[in-house]
């Protein structure tokens, strides 16, 4: 199979991981939309040196958050990009209404976190092992656990909060 | 709401992304085929833009500053010259830093140290470029007059009200900006504290 068929039927089978970043790490469609495309564009140069030492959505995972991360530093420099058709508020707006607020809640929670926290708690809801989310992050295994419990609380305690608020 | 059911909300999304066609393969042919323009290439352009502009002008000021006869306007000249030259090499300069940085070969924890220095050094550059930069703006001004064959003197108000004003508005826009970049600055030194603590 041709590299470029590859990379696109990679990319394809991984779309919802890369939306997934995208919206937590940007605030924004458009910048979101930038996002995007860069984690891509960033997939593709290192997709040549990509090592099957590790698995194929470790990699992923680091390079898209590593990009969502030096990306921070741009969002602030709006430039036109390629037309790309990127429904970020259609998403949203199917599926039944109890749903989208929950990941509403949830969306607005995680973004009350630090950006280490951040990247963890994805990694966590993705469902990731304790010993994926060390490689991808880079911190022991043992570390992850400290570190999942601790954001566990904190979130529990925002949720908490926010419902003692609401009611 | 609790942890477990925010697990399932999370799942919930994932479902609905595979519905969607987000990414076409029209796309991903043109990034293969590297028609896509990187954003930081876009942001460097009016960098290298701005660069060209400043030489031009430094260029300029050379070849004009044997027509200035006083000697502090010399003085303006040559540090008006120095400024134009400078300036663009510290701006170029935080654009490569940028650029140098390669997401795939850290992780996670390390990209965010490295992006936290960078945006420390990033924005201690521009402090001191647009404190340089509103600096270059006074000083600019009596040396192109010279060069112009423009007396300022002739300018009752210029000395006793321009000026003052010009070197007013330089001292409380510098102060803003360098408040501005200083909470900026101690953010980012709070974010990674709290990452390496």
């Amino acid at each position: 199979m041709d590299i470029k068929e590859k990379f696109t039927k990679v990319i394809k089978a991984n779309e919802g991981l890369i939306y997934k970043i995208t919206t937590l790490y940007t605030d924004g469609t458009q910048d979101g939309k930038d996002l995007y495309q860069e984690i891509v564009y960033q997939l593709w140069k290192s997709f040549n040196t990509y090592k099957e030492q590790s698995k194929l959505s470790t990699w992923m995972y680091r390079v898209a958050l590593n990009t969502a991360i030096f990306h921070l530093k741009q969002t602030k420099k709006r430039v036109d990009t390629i037309p790309f058709e990127l429904e970020m508020e259609r998403m949203t707006e199917e599926g039944d209404n109890a749903g989208e607020e929950r990941i509403k809640i949830l969306y607005e929670h995680i973004q009350h976190l630090n950006l280490l926290e951040k990247g963890i708690i994805l990694l966590y809801l993705e469902g990731k092992s304790h010993e994926e989310i060390a490689e991808i992050v880079g911190i022991s295994t043992s570390n992850v656990g400290t570190k999942i419990s601790r954001i566990k609380e904190k979130l529990k305690s925002q949720i908490k909060n926010n419902d003692n608020y609401g009611t | 709401m609790e942890l477990e059911e925010l697990k399932s909300a999370w799942g919930e999304l994932d479902k609905r992304v595979k519905k969607q066609d987000i990414l076409n393969r029209q796309i991903i042919e043109r990034m293969t085929k590297d028609q896509y323009q990187n954003n930081l290439k876009k942001i460097a352009l009016p960098e290298y833009v701005g660069t060209i502009i400043c030489y031009l002008g430094a260029a300029y000021l050379s070849v004009n500053i044997p027509k200035i006869e006083e000697p502090l306007i010399q003085f303006f000249g040559a540090i008006t010259i120095a400024l134009l030259l400078i300036l663009p090499i510290i701006s170029l300069q935080s654009v490569r830093a940028v650029r140098k940085a390669n997401p795939s070969s850290y992780t996670y924890l390390e990209a965010i140290q490295v992006f936290g220095k960078q945006k420390i050094k990033f924005q201690k550059l521009q402090k001191l470029n647009v404190s340089l930069g509103l600096f270059l703006m006074v000083i600019g001004i009596p040396v192109l007059a010279e060069i112009q064959g423009k007396d300022l003197s002739q300018f009752p108000l210029f000395w006793t009200l321009y000026f003052p004003i010009g070197v007013a508005f330089f001292l409380g826009f510098a102060y803003w900006v360098l408040n501005y970049y200083n909470k900026a600055l101690k953010a980012t030194e709070k974010m990674l504290g709290e990452i390496n603590g």
